[in-house]
This record gives structure tokens, C-alpha cells and sequence, in this order.
């Protein structure tokens, strides 16, 4: 049998992980063997398991792996069954479960390398589900370090965990403790870096921050990922820096994002803020002017709408200040009517069927949603759908509707086993009278009794040398007449010479037969006992078939009625979950179509309180102008 | 307006920076994942139960029989089907798709066949279809006696590369 790799298992488990960043999510984790060293397989229904989980069928392979468990399938691979089972009940969302498999495995009879590694993906999964007080917890149980890429990532992970705990003294001191390890270039170190400084930023330490960022924002950049998080980086540092009221040095570092790149919109605002905090307007005008013409989706873009009539009024071009808040004003109008069909596309319920229908059919956490489909309140959600909580949403709510389908195939089986016990009574009730009749026509009492008395005869001639009991029908018959000749010649006449040679043949075949019976005893002795070994065998072999088939006659209807009684207490319950799964199904449907409504209401809030200010400037100018203190332009 | 402005976005900057920031409805989602995750436990209770109901049901220990596929290596062998017959009547016809082909490379075991069959001596044929060494299309059978006793037999039909004939090599192991 092959070698079943554990490794294959911890791959899948660390793939299956949604890692933190885009970083971690393109890298390849190190492969360690949860259980010591490879196992060959020893159960077939081991090999079974492996099958379907190579196949990413988790549902399946926990299934299959639980029943075998229970039949006694797998009492060779006790400790890696339970490993996956842990596993398997992660991939699948089951946090709780795994974790209580996970504690009880995990002691000191199970290496260390392994424990770590199973607190670190249930610290993993614990954050992934907003459970940061019991992912800090699995996190303090590891003991050293982890191998490979896993010893920064779980640095990386304790850092995230303390940030959204608002203990952002103690992420930064880990993160700080950590970084010195790292080289200051590789791509966990950077990402390190940054949340460190968006940390510090949220304290208000920009100073601190500054090293941290203009760090990152300045390494190379080899692959989209880095640029990607150089972008970040700088873009973060910016903004910050216009906080602080530092225009120059945040101009100078936002220029330092890409043109062409998701963070180019708001790096191209910032620069105009930057220009305009310096009271430069007109070069203000150039990143904005640039900006209007960019999709109005876009926060940034939205915001230039306004920034530009804003440019233009301090400039003391009033006129144009006020025809660039007119198409403020009828932009965000009719953003806001966009917006309006997309919620109401959503409270009809198609969004989450889109979502979920989406890429392939295996479940468990380990799906993510990478195609979006092209539907018109998609373009609105990009954010939304990359956000945990709806994606981690959406694995519930694809799972419950694969658990549907699972149990909608279990309700026809049943009704498959019902015929099948009902078949099961029948061919008892038509094989019963042939049974009985077989059962009776065999009497093994008799059987038993000629057995004992062929035994009883045996001894007594071996007891006895009886040299002629061993002999055949025909020399038994030969025997008989020679005596009938001895007793007929007992009473002829001796003196006859006739008879005297009559008796002396006689004799003479009394003789033979005697040495034939003699020299043929032990020979024939043996193969009678022989032959009663056998016999008794033979008698054991019927008496215990007989047993087999009076207990199957006997039991039989009762196993056939503990089988009615199994599939008649199931039915219910599939029936039960099936209406609580579809119960459960709509509910996260609700939940999720109100999350995805409460971020296009938020978007639409936004454009009303711009297009309120665009009126409100609009306003202003057109007070100016009744009033005569305005310019006719720049 | 300026400093309301740069002070919306550099809120937005900062949540859009982790992809972890959206906003958390933590409550009301935790509530529903604790349902949902109690719910997934019954569903994969019920389904164990349910699959070891089947398996007694229809294949009862003493008269189960069931023949698995594993492969070794496979560097000389790709499997595409297997065709089993029993006492000369086809049973499965069972074609590999691509990932349970992978599956098997990786170390799992495929049960191909299970079925009930009487106490006595039977024949069982396998017919291994694939590709064979320099991708050539490649055919080949195992017979084998197989004695049932009183309880499962279980058949493992192992795919192995042989490296001094650079051949694959089908063997046959027989479990109680």
C-alpha cells in the first residue's frame, strides 16, 4: 500500500485556511507531517477516507470516516483518524467540534510539533470567526516555534488578533518582538511592518508610524503583491500624514502610488489635498480634474466631485465652481437611483443565489468566492464581498444548502430501505415453511445416539481383541457359514473319511479368515477410529450449522424489525433538519441581503450628505453672486 | 469641508487596508454561526447513522464482499477504468476522473465495489484500462479465486510500478 501522507492532509488544512492577506493567501505553507513521519495504510476504509478528503468531498470523507469509526473500521489508524476528524470538522466551519477534538488529542502523548500546529490552525479558524478571546488562547498554547513559513505567520496572526481586541500596545510589541527575526525584506516582515504602522496610526503615533511605512512604501517591488502592499503602505502613510497637517511630505509620499492600481483614486484625492492644504488650487485641480473622469463607483471619485467646484470657488472662479456642483448634484443623483434598483434587486433575493451557485460544489471554509457574477449590484459590493464576515456568510450558507441536497438524496434512500425490509419479510414468510420442514426432517439427537453406540462398539472390541467385530459384511458372512459348517459336521458321523476331509477344510478356511482377521486388526482398528473422528466432526460441523439456523430463523425477524425501527426514527429527523436547514438557509440569506442593503444604504447616505454639501456650496455661491461679491471666473 | 473629507477617507484608507476590516455585525453573526454550526452537527451525525444503517442493511458482514483500488507511484501506469466481474457477470464499470485519479496517486483508496456474496469459492476479473509507459494505450486483467468465508472479504486490487521491467505491475491481496 502506498505511503497515505499526513502532509497532504496538514496542505490541505494550511490551503484551507484563508490566510490573512493577500500575501499569505499566494503562498505555498511548508509541508510537515501532522502525525511524526508517513503511515502506511493499514485499514482499507482508511484509504476510503483519504479518497474523498483528496478530493476536497469533506462533507463525504467526515461521513465515511465517522461511520467506519464507529463499525470498528479503523482501530489501526486510531490517532491520524481523529487528527482528521479535527480537521475535516474545521474545513467544515465546525470550530467547537474540532477544538474538543483537537484538546483531547492534544496531550503529551501526541508530539509537539503536532500539537502546535493543530492549536495554530484552530487559532486560525477561531479568528477567521470573530472568536478573538479563544484564538489568543490556542495561540498561548503553542509551545517554540513553528517550521517554516508558519513561525512569522502565527506572529502575524497573534498581532491581528490583538488589534481587533483593541490591545494594540501588546500587537505592536509582538510584531516587534517578531520583526528583528525577519531579514526586513521578506513578504511576511513587510506585512508585519504595515499593520504595525496602521496600528500606530490609530493611536496617533504618527511619528512611529512614519519609520514603519515609509519603510514598506519604499521596498521593491518584484510582483503585483509587493507593489500592491508598497501601495498600501504609502497610501496609508499619506493620509496620515495629512492628518497631521504635514501636506508637503504626504504629497510627496502619495505620488509615490502607481497611476493604474486600486489605490490610485485615492492616492490622486490625497495629492490634491495635499496641494490644496498648501493653498495650491490650481495644481489641486490636476489629480482631481484626472479623478472625475474615473468611475463615480468609487468613494474617491465621488469625493473629487466636490473637491473640484471647491478648487475653483477659492480660486475665485465662482462660475465654474457652481456648474461643476450642478453635475455634483446630478452625478450623485443618479448614482443614488443605481444604487436604489440594486437594493431593490437584492430584497428580491437573487443576489445570494448568484453568489452561491458560483464556482464549484465541495463545501467547508476552504471555498471562497473568486468569481463575482456579473449582475448590476455586484459592481457596488467589490468591497463587501471581500470582507470576512460576508464571505464567511456566504461558506455557511453554501454549506447548509449542500447539507439540503445531501439529506434531499438520504430521504430517497430511505424510502429505498423501507422496500427493502419490506422485501426482507416477505422472503422470510416464503422461506420459513422450507426451513422448518429441513429442520425438522433432521434428527440429530438420533444421529448423535448411533454416533455414541458406534463408539461404545469400538472400545468394547478393542477392549476385548475382538479380532473378527472388525470385519467386513463378506468375510462376516464367510465366518457365519464356516461356523454353520463346523456345527453341522459336530454331528456327522467322525469315522467318515469324507467328513474328517470335509472338517479338516473347514479348519483350514476357520484358520485363514482368523489370520486374515488377525493380520488386518491394528490396520482396521485404526482407520475405525479414523473414520469416528471424523464422524464426530462431521456431527459437530451439522450441530453447529443447525444452531446458525434455528438462531437466524429465530433472529432474523428481529433484525429485520431493529433495521424498520432504525429507518422509521431517521425518517423524522431528516424530515426535521431538512425544514430547519431551509429555516436556517433563509435566515443567513436575510442576514446576508441586509448587510450587503446596509453598505449600498451607507454608499447612498454618502452621496446625500456630498450632494447636500454640493447644495449647500451651490448655495453659498449663488448667495454671493445676489449679493455682488463674487468673480466672474479664474 | 476639507478636513470632514480627509478625515471620511483616511477612515476608509485605514478599513480598507486590512481586507479583515469590514464592518462586523459580530453579534448578530455569531448567533447565526453557532445555530448553523450546531445544525451541521446534527446533519453530520444523522449522516453517519444513516451510513452505517445502509451498510449493515444492504451489505450485512457475513455476506459482504468489497473490492478497493489503490495505486503505487504510477509512473508507468495512468489509470483511466476498472471493469470487475464476479463469477463471470459485470458488477462495476467504474471510470477514474481526473482528481480521484490524483487521489489515488496521493495514497487513497477507492472503494470501487461492494456487493453480497454467498459462502463458497468465487472468480473475480479485474480489467485495468489507462495509459501504459510511453503514453501508449494499455490493458490488462488479474483473475483471482476468492474464497468466502462467514465474514466480509475485503479485495485490494493494487496498482504498482515495477522499475527493472519499467512495467505495472497488478497485484491482488486478499483481507478478512
Amino acid at each position: 500500500m502506498k505511503l497515505s501522507r499526513c502532509a497532504v492532509f496538514l496542505l490541505a488544512l494550511a490551503s484551507g485556511l484563508a490566510l490573512t492577506t493577500a500575501a499569505a493567501r499566494g503562498r505555498a505553507v511548508a509541508e510537515q507531517p501532522l502525525v511524526g513521519t508517513p503511515q502506511v495504510v493499514k485499514d482499507l476504509r482508511w484509504g476510503d477516507v483519504l479518497f474523498y478528503f483528496y478530493q476536497g468531498e469533506y462533507l463525504n470523507a467526515l461521513t465515511r470516516l465517522s461511520a467506519a469509526q464507529e463499525l470498528g473500521y479503523l482501530n489501526e489508524h486510531a490517532l491520524e483518524a481523529e487528527l482528521l476528524k479535527g480537521g475535516l470538522y474545521l474545513s467544515l466551519g465546525q470550530h467547537e467540534e474540532a477544538g474538543r477534538i483537537f484538546r483531547a488529542l492534544l496531550n503529551d502523548n501526541v508530539p509537539l510539533d503536532v500539537r502546535n500546529r493543530a492549536w495554530f490552525y484552530l487559532a486560525k479558524v477561531w479568528y477567521q470567526r470573530n472568536y478573538f478571546e479563544e484564538a489568543a488562547a490556542a495561540l498561548a498554547s503553542i509551545r517554540g516555534a513553528l517550521p517554516g513559513d508558519l513561525e512569522p505567520e502565527r506572529h502575524l496572526l497573534e498581532a491581528q488578533v490583538l488589534m481587533y481586541m483593541e490591545r494594540y500596545d501588546e500587537a505592536v510589541r509582538v510584531l516587534e518582538r517578531w520583526q528583528p527575526v525577519g531579514d526586513g525584506n521578506d513578504v511576511w516582515s513587510a506585512y508585519a511592518r504595515f499593520n504595525i504602522g496602521v496600528a500606530l496610526v490609530r493611536q496617533g503615533r504618527i511619528d512611529d508610524a512614519v519609520k514603519l511605512l515609509d519603510g514598506v512604501g519604499q521596498l521593491p517591488a518584484p510582483n503585483e503583491e509587493r507593489a500592491a502592499l508598497r501601495d498600501k503602505s504609502n497610501l496609508a502613510l499619506g493620509y496620515a500624514l495629512l492628518k497631521a497637517d504635514r501636506p508637503a511630505e504626504a504629497k510627496q509620499v502619495l505620488q509615490r502610488v502607481r497611476l493604474v492600481g486600486p489605490q490610485s483614486n485615492k492616492a490622486l484625492l490625497g495629492v490634491g489635498w495635499a496641494d490644496s492644504a498648501q493653498g495650491r488650487f490650481t495644481k489641486a485641480l490636476v489629480p482631481w480634474l484626472e479623478l472625475r473622469d474615473r468611475n463615480l463607483l468609487d468613494a474617491a471619485v465621488q469625493e473629487s466631485y466636490l473637491a473640484i467646484p471647491y478648487a475653483y470657488a477659492q480660486l475665485g472662479a465662482e462660475r465654474q465652481a457652481a456648474e461643476q456642483y450642478m453635475l455634483a448634484v446630478n452625478a450623485f443623483a443618479e448614482e443614488q437611483a443605481r444604487i436604489d434598483r440594486s437594493i431593490e434587486a437584492i430584497r428580491n433575493g437573487a443576489l445570494l443565489e448568484a453568489l452561491a451557485d458560483h464556482d464549484d460544489e465541495r463545501a467547508g471554509w476552504y471555498w471562497q468566492l473568486k468569481n463575482l457574477p456579473d449582475a448590476p449590484e455586484t459592481r457596488y459590493l467589490y468591497h463587501l464581498f471581500a470582507s470576512h464576515e460576508f464571505q464567511e456568510g456566504l461558506k455557511n450558507y453554501r454549506d447548509l444548502r449542500i447539507m439540503q441536497r445531501n439529506l434531499d438524496n438520504w430521504a430517497l434512500s430511505i424510502d429505498a430501505f423501507e422496500s427493502m425490509i419490506d422485501t426482507r419479510r416477505r422472503a422470510y414468510a416464503q422461506r420459513l415453511p422450507m426451513l422448518e420442514a429441513t429442520l425438522e426432517g433432521v434428527d440429530l439427537d438420533a444421529l448423535e445416539a448411533r454416533k455414541n453406540e458406534l463408539e461404545s462398539r469400538i472400545a468394547a472390541i478393542e477392549r476385548d481383541n475382538d479380532i473378527v467385530g472388525l470385519a467386513t459384511e463378506r468375510e462376516l458372512a464367510q465366518w457365519r457359514k464356516i461356523e454353520q459348517l463346523e456345527a453341522a459336521l459336530a454331528s456327522a458321523d467322525r469315522s467318515d473319511p469324507i467328513v474328517e476331509e470335509m472338517r479338516e477344510k473347514v479348519r483350514l478356511l476357520r484358520g485363514t479368515l482368523l489370520w486374515d482377521f488377525n493380520a488386518s486388526y491394528k490396520a482396521r482398528l485404526w482407520r475405525a477410529r479414523k473414520d469416528l473422528r471424523e464422524l464426530e466432526v462431521a456431527y459437530r460441523e451439522a450441530r453447529r450449522r443447525s444452531v446458525l439456523v434455528e438462531r437466524a430463523r429465530d433472529e432474523y425477524p428481529a433484525r429485520t424489525e431493529e433495521f424498520a425501527r432504525r429507518v422509521e426514527q431517521l425518517r423524522p429527523r431528516i424530515e426535521g433538519l431538512r425544514a430547519r436547514l431551509a429555516s436556517t438557509a433563509e435566515a443567513h440569506n436575510r442576514h446576508l441581503a441586509s448587510i450587503a442593503i446596509r453598505e449600498l444604504e451607507a454608499q447612498k447616505e454618502r452621496l446625500a450628505a456630498y450632494s447636500l454639501q454640493a447644495r449647500f456650496a451651490l448655495a453659498s455661491i449663488y448667495d454671493r453672486a445676489a449679493s455682488g461679491k463674487s468673480g466672474g471666473g479664474e | 469641508m476639507l478636513r470632514t473629507l480627509t478625515a471620511v477617507l483616511l477612515w476608509l484608507l485605514v478599513s480598507a487596508a486590512s481586507a479583515q476590516d469590514a464592518a462586523r455585525t459580530t453579534d448578530e453573526l455569531k448567533s447565526l454561526d453557532q445555530e448553523v454550526q450546531a445544525l451541521k452537527k446534527e446533519v453530520l451525525d444523522l449522516n453517519r447513522e444513516l451510513f452505517v444503517l445502509e451498510e449493515e442493511l444492504l451489505f450485512p458482514a457475513n455476506t459482504q464482499v468489497a473490492v478497493f483500488v489503490s495505486m503505487d507511484v504510477g509512473e508507468f501506469f495512468a489509470l483511466d477504468s476498472v471493469t470487475l466481474k464476479i463469477d463471470n457477470k459485470e458488477v462495476a464499470n467504474y471510470l477514474y476522473t481526473e482528481r480521484e485519479a490524483q487521489a489515488l496517486l496521493k495514497g487513497a483508496v477507492h472503494r470501487v465495489y461492494v456487493g453480497n456474496l454467498k459462502a463458497g469459492e468465487h472468480e473475480l476479473i479485474a480489467i485495468f484500462t489507462g495509459k501504459g509507459p510511453h503514453a501508449r494505450d494499455y490493458r490488462r486483467g488479474a483473475t483471482v479465486k476468492l474464497e468466502k468465508g462467514v465474514g466480509a472479504k475485503y479485495v485490494e486490487l493494487k496498482i504498482s510500478d515495477r522499475a527493472v521491467r519499467a512495467q505495472p505491475e497488478f497485484i491482488v491481496k486478499q483481507w478478512e
